[in-house]
């Protein structure tokens, strides 16, 4: 009933990486918040280190994003 | 989306709804993933949003509005009225000895109309009792974030003339 | 994943229908019986065959079905259709080379052995071999039947050109490396008619 070792092993490492975007996730959620509310309130001068950050955050959760499809890839066609 | 897959001599419908459990274990996650992704996608779009309006904004220009005589309210009387818009509405308060202050009414956490309680001295939102200071619209208490964005007045004369919004960004 | 396998064995059966009643008394297919019960040649002779699905390594009824209704599990069992995803259109039934899989008309739905997965899962021995008098349905490790048997499980079987290879074994002689069937050779002519199976 257990999968072969190899393939538990992708499965690891998928839910690792989905438990990370996860977090990541979180933290731009809070982010969007945050910028929203002092632009909003007249401060502008967080948007820019906001958009960055954001781009930022997007870029580690694509990079993980690749990385689920490369693991699925090797395990399901390697 | 060739380019995007190794090759493979199964085509992509039997690899992506297989019969095998096995493997849809692996295609959900991937999937969900995809979701997640396109999830922080939408935010950096948002982010980004707001970076381009915070560059492309001029300086907004005011009217001159006026609001009440000087005798018209006791201490502690309220006024509402809207201004610049008729979109927007305000409250005047009278605080004390000849004072007038006057704020956005839209409480800035979710826009409920904000009231002075006068026995706190203070403007109160009813819907998750966020209360803000009377002397600078800061917010006391609650869920608000930003404080009441504020009126400025001008005595003239007997008048008092709103001039111009402080503390927000239209 | 407990060890035992499956194995069937027609030249034992003696054509009881206990299978046939302990497969009925499953609440989760609501008595309607599971095996494949054949009776050879009726008009010539006694003998009978009961069968069980074969559970196939790439199980032709799940690659047909257009619902995706048909799983295969991490264990190798083949479940009977999933009832949200089935359509009744029969493609499985049409498919399978074995002619296991039935459409039931009053659910419009496929049904067919699974195993009794409800059981197996669990380390039980499925209904039909607990019950099987003469063992021709057998659920056991694969050393008792190195042990007890003459016969040599085979699970190769060969439709023509097509190579299927099953998790359930069938007995056969011992030189059957894998078992050839043509459908041609199963066909009758003359006053020999396919009499209808009733079980």
């Amino acid at each position: 009933m257990t999968p072969n070792p190899p393939q538990n092993r992708g499965l690891t490492a998928i839910d690792g990486a989905m438990a990370l975007i996860v977090i990541l996730l979180i933290v731009q959620i809070w982010l969007l918040s945050a910028t929203l509310e002092s632009y909003l309130a007249g401060h502008r001068e967080a948007a820019v280190p906001g958009a960055i950050i954001s781009a930022i955050l997007f870029a580690a959760c694509l990079a993980l994003y690749r990385f689920v499809r490369r693991i699925d890839s090797d395990v399901r066609r390697g | 989306m060739s380019w995007f897959r190794k090759p493979s001599s199964a085509p992509l419908w039997r690899e992506e709804f297989s019969v095998f459990t096995a493997d849809e274990r692996y295609v959900n996650r991937r999937q969900f993933t995809k979701f997640l992704t396109l999830t922080s996608f939408g935010m950096l779009v948002g982010n980004l949003w707001i970076l381009g309006r915070s560059l492309l904004r001029r300086a907004p220009s005011y009217p001159r509005l006026t609001v009440a005589a000087t005798g018209e309210l006791a201490v502690g009387g309220v006024k509402t009225f809207t201004y610049p818009t008729a979109q927007d509405p305000c409250i005047l308060v009278r605080t004390a000895g000849d004072t007038c202050v006057a704020y956005s009414q839209k409480c800035t956490h979710l826009s409920c109309a904000v009231y002075y309680e006068k026995a706190q001295n203070r403007l109160e939102c009813p819907c998750h009792q966020g209360f803000f200071s009377i002397a600078d619209g800061s917010v006391l208490q609650g869920p608000p974030q930003r404080a009441l964005p504020r009126v400025v007045l001008e005595r003239q004369g007997e008048q008092w003339v709103a001039v111009r919004m402080e503390g927000e960004t239209t | 994943m407990f060890g035992m396998e499956f194995y069937v064995d027609p030249s034992r059966c003696i054509g009881c229908q206990s299978c046939l009643k302990a497969c009925e008394e499953c609440d989760t297919h609501r008595g309607v019986s599971m095996i494949n019960f054949d009776f050879l040649d009726r008009r010539e002779t006694i003998a009978t065959a009961a069968y069980v699905c074969w559970h196939c390594d790439n199980p032709t009824c799940a690659q047909v079905c257009p619902a995706d209704a048909i799983k295969k599990y991490d264990d190798g069992i083949v479940g009977s259709s999933l009832k949200p995803r089935c359509i009744g259109c029969s493609n499985c039934v049409l498919a399978c080379p074995f002619g296991i899989p039935k459409l039931v008309p009053e659910y419009e739905q496929m049904m067919k052995c699974d195993m009794c997965y409800d059981r197996t899962s669990v380390g039980k021995r499925p209904m039909c071999a607990t019950v099987c008098p003469s063992q021709a349905l057998a659920y056991v490790a694969p050393a008792t039947i190195a042990d007890t048997r003459r016969e040599k499980p085979v699970n190769t079987f060969w439709f023509g050109n097509q190579k299927i290879t099953t998790k359930v074994y069938m007995m056969a002689p011992a030189d059957a490396g894998s078992i050839a069937i043509d459908v041609a050779d199963y066909t009758w002519e003359g006053n020999h008619e396919l009499v209808p199976q009733t079980f």
